[in-house]
């Protein structure tokens, strides 16, 4: 589904993503942990090229997206992504949030759009507030909004970029909640968190990345409980 | 009461003015957003070869005087250009809209770069093009922090028309200059045309403030 070979990244002199090289199947639910800086989010945004990556290849689909003939704009429809500050259009409501993209690219009718804004917010648990503006919805619900928009597109893959670290710790569960059922449903998921019971819970496959490179990978039993790496050890007893 | 006989009887040639002052406000203001908005865009561009003509245009515009720029276009470049002199009217709406599009360059500036940055990659992140992140979701809410920094460039452009006088076009202030060359009645008329601008432009700071509080309460 994603293949990343040789992924680098320098802003200036700074070398934040180094010889990145890694394969992420369909279906799959990988969860990137680290400490801050270690290039986490960099490497995410690299997925859809919201970063411009300095060197390598991404191969989304069997597109390279790195190459001038792809058209960015057709990869990214596939591409569904969730920021940590939700990024929700304040001068729009719930559902209108949802349906923009569906008029305004795919084209489609506004009782189409809106049918379909509307399942999208039943499945997050949001019907209530289809009319209502992003400022008056919590933390929770605006990242709630944030996913349905994400997968109005209907993307092959979702990457999630600390969805929960921006949020009341009694808003956590609920989305948390929300991609749950997603990667039940068999949703490619890229989830950069600092959840480590979500992740231990819901992924299959762990990295840990550290100082712009993946150190070490593996399922979530074997990376928790007996990490090879003495850093991923040392970074793990600090956060569980 | 001898004052106001004599603006009562001149009266109809000041409401020309005044018709006169509120058209060339009106259009230019018209052609200046336009430029505004394309040069506005182009200068929060990545791209050298979209910024630097924004910059250059702004830089000249902000760095002169409006009343050299319209001496120097009608008198000067237009003629030359032209081989002939154009119509007053003609060569006023081009200087002042010229001239209000650089200031309105800035505030589009502002007014884009004011949104979150976020804002810009959800857009992009779902597919959108530049161009289409721009129209549907960053220019919306730019335009609307946008709204007093532009009534204040359009009050400025008001007044501004009354240096278009300098080239014979019927406005306001030329109007009230002809009448007293004539009766020599200079304060009383200047005094009136002054109380003829105030009520054009708090009309019109009015009316702005009316529109901010409908969009607000969206």
């Amino acid at each position: 589904m994603i293949k990343v070979n040789d992924l680098g990244k320098s802003f200036g002199s700074a070398e934040v993503l180094k010889h990145i090289n890694v394969e992420i199947y369909k279906q799959e639910v990988v969860c990137i942990i680290g400490p801050s800086g270690s290039g986490k989010s960099t490497f995410l945004r690299c997925l859809n090229r919201l970063e411009e990556p300095s060197t390598g290849e991404v191969w989304i689909d069997g597109k390279n997206i790195m190459d001038k003939q792809e058209n960015i704009n057709t990869i990214r429809q596939n591409v569904g992504m969730v920021f940590q500050h939700f990024n929700l259009f304040p001068h729009k409501t719930a559902l209108e949030n949802i349906t923009l993209a569906l008029l305004k690219i795919k084209k489609y009718t506004k009782a189409e759009a809106e049918q379909r804004g509307l399942k999208l917010l039943e499945k997050v648990g949001l019907s209530a507030k289809a009319n209502q503006h992003s400022h008056s919805l919590s933390g929770g619900q605006q990242q709630r909004v944030a996913i349905a928009r994400a997968l109005a597109m209907e993307p092959q893959v979702m990457l999630f970029d600390e969805p929960t670290s921006a949020l009341d710790p009694e808003m956590v569960g609920e989305v948390l909640q929300v991609m749950k059922d997603l990667a039940r449903e068999g949703m490619t998921m890229v989830i950069v968190t600092h959840e480590m019971g979500f992740a231990k819970e819901v992924a299959d496959r762990i990295l840990f990345m550290d100082g712009g490179s993946i150190l070490e990978e593996g399922q979530p039993t074997e990376l928790f409980l007996q990490a090879k790496q003495e850093r991923t050890r040392e970074f793990l007893k600090m956060v569980l | 009461m001898e004052f106001f006989n004599l603006i009562a009887d001149s009266m109809p040639l000041l409401l020309q003015g005044v018709q006169k002052t509120i058209e060339l406000a009106l259009l230019s203001l018209l052609l200046a957003t336009t430029l505004g908005l394309v040069f506005g865009i182009m200068r929060v561009s990545k791209k050298a070869y979209l910024q630097v003509p924004a910059k250059v245009y702004v830089s000249i515009i902000r760095g002169t005087p409006l009343y050299v720029q319209i001496i120097f276009f009608y008198f000067g470049l237009f003629p030359l250009i032209f081989g002939r002199a154009t119509s007053p009217i003609t060569a006023g709406i081009f200087v002042l809209s010229l001239h209000a599009g650089a200031y309105l360059v800035e505030i589009f500036r502002a007014g884009i770069e004011s949104i979150d940055r976020g804002q810009f990659e959800a857009g992009r992140a779902l597919g959108f093009t530049h161009g289409q992140t721009m129209r549907y979701i960053i220019l919306p809410q730019a335009i609307k922090r946008m709204i007093p920094a532009f009534v204040n460039q359009f009050i400025i452009s008001i007044k501004d028309t009354s240096l278009l006088a300098t080239i014979g076009i019927a406005e306001l202030t030329y109007s009230a200059q002809t009448i007293y060359a004539v009766n020599f009645k200079a304060f009383e008329f200047l005094a009136a045309v002054g109380v003829m601008y105030w009520v054009i432009i708090n009309a019109l700071t009015w009316f702005s403030h009316w529109i901010e509080r409908r969009l607000s309460a969206v």
